[in-house]
């Protein structure tokens, strides 16, 4: 039974740690991967309720805990990434039904869209929240990370959600049956 | 038709619910599962540092014996200017000593250097940090000062067990007390303006408006001492000011060093206690 949120947790952890990699070469440049988004998709399109979601728990928890605290006025808004990631997860989970939510296609489209959403929510935090002094001189770089993310995920999503799949059923477990489970 | 509508609303409940255990829970047990979720990672970075160290070392090892005679020959030089300079250094450091010890003054905060490879670098338009190589392993305060070569590369911001968070100069959330080269008037310095595809910039505020800066020759900002950083490292270069709308001020971008976008190994200053 936990075989199901730790294969999707590690696997989400591995991008996540590649992703890490590649934005450390990609600093010289000005340019920073976000992939928010596709950490949530698999888990919440595919996995029961209780499944999905300890493992966008962990993996949102595993990302707040290299990236810095936010600070809100005086306060420490721990957490942001989990916060975020978790209403994500609940918002995909709760319209998967009326969608093909198997097709790859489809998502990817979702990978998208939660990125988009994710990257809006976490500027918010940081930019608005936490460093509300110029927030306009940060607009034009936070736009152009958006563009190359969300290019990004359009290239690997197809990979990484196969690679999802394919850990699972090496795992021995049946997706099928995991669909028609609720919770 | 009530189960049915319980079971569209459940997903929400237990969202509710995490957000509601998430704030109520305490701070000590959110920094705990941070300090654990970190620690969980961490080999994963060191190691890769280590894999691009040894990159390095191999790349290192196909230069020729001709280049590396050369290399020793110029590093023969630069080695002798810096004696000299050291020289100097002591004699001026006795004199400081000397004149304090007249005068009664308060000595200057003495630091000792702690070299530290970057095994991270994180820069976006949210926060600009470097991970390094060093932590609490190596007694290193929150809060010290990071140098290179070239000047400020930013502050630590949290210690781990064996690494360390440093935010960069260049952040949003990085504030320094500066002045201008050869000027004593204070300053106000900001990181935050990092456009894409190009070096990061920060921001120069309250410069006195007696203070004119000619974009042919661009002034140098330095630290003014107060705070952690010692005085007279470089933040960067002002080319042009302007005044603010209440004019009793002006402000400017500073250009930053592209290099610290690069830095594979930087200096951590660690306060020292006086004797």
């Amino acid at each position: 039974m936990h075989r199901r949120w730790l294969i999707v947790f590690f696997t989400t952890l591995l991008l996540w740690s590649l992703v890490g990699q590649l934005n450390h070469y990609l600093a010289p440049l000005g340019v920073y991967l976000f992939i928010g988004g596709l950490l949530v998709t698999f888990a919440a399109l595919r996995l029961s309720l209780r499944n999905g979601l300890i493992a966008t728990i962990l993996i949102a928890l595993a990302v707040d805990a290299v990236e810095p605290v936010p600070q809100v006025g005086h306060y420490l808004l721990f957490g942001p990434h989990l916060l975020l990631f978790t209403a994500a997860h609940v918002v995909i989970f709760h319209l998967r039904t009326r969608f093909p939510r198997e097709e790859t296609l489809f998502a990817l489209g979702t990978a998208l869209l939660a990125n988009l959403g994710l990257f809006l929510g976490l500027s918010f935090i940081y930019i608005e929240l936490g460093a509300p002094r110029h927030p306009a001189t940060a607009s034009l770089r936070l736009l152009a990370d958006l563009g190359w993310s969300q290019l990004f995920i359009l290239a690997i999503a197809p990979w990484f959600l196969s690679l999802q799949q394919r850990a699972l059923e090496l795992g021995r477990i049946d997706l099928a049956e995991e669909n028609h489970r609720f919770y | 038709m009530s189960f049915k509508r319980f079971d569209q609303t459940k997903p929400f409940i237990t969202l509710g619910i995490i957000v509601l255990a998430w704030l109520l829970l305490p701070v000590a047990v959110k920094s705990f599962l941070r300090v654990t979720f970190f620690e969980l990672q961490a080999p994963v970075q060191v190691t890769a540092s280590y894999v691009r160290n040894l990159q390095d070392f191999w790349a290192d090892r196909t230069h020729s014996k001709d280049e590396l005679i050369e290399a020793a020959r110029e590093l023969r030089h630069v080695y002798a200017g810096y004696e000299f300079q050291a020289q100097q250094t002591e004699a001026q450091q006795a004199e400081i000593a000397r004149l304090e010890q007249l005068l009664r003054l308060p000595s200057n905060p003495n630091f000792r250097f702690e070299q530290a490879r970057v095994c991270r670098r994180d820069l976006s338009g949210w926060w600009q940090q470097l991970t390094i190589r060093k932590g609490s392993n190596y007694d290193l305060p929150v809060g010290a000062p990071v140098v290179y070569s070239g000047g400020v590369v930013g502050r630590v911001r949290e210690v781990r067990a064996y690494e360390a968070d440093v935010d960069l100069v260049s952040s949003p959330r990085l504030r320094l007390a500066a002045n201008f080269e050869n000027d004593t008037h204070p300053v106000s310095y900001q990181g935050g303006i990092n456009p894409p595809l190009a070096p990061a910039r920060g921001l120069v505020e309250f410069v006195p408006p007696d203070i004119v800066i000619y974009s042919s020759a661009p002034r140098r900002l330095v630290t003014s001492g107060l705070g952690e950083f010692p005085p007279g490292l470089t933040i960067g270069y002002v080319a042009r000011l302007e005044t603010s709308t209440d004019g009793l001020f002006q402000s400017g971008e500073v250009s930053l060093d592209p290099r610290l976008t690069e830095l594979t190994e930087v200096t951590v200053l660690v306060p020292q206690q006086p004797d």
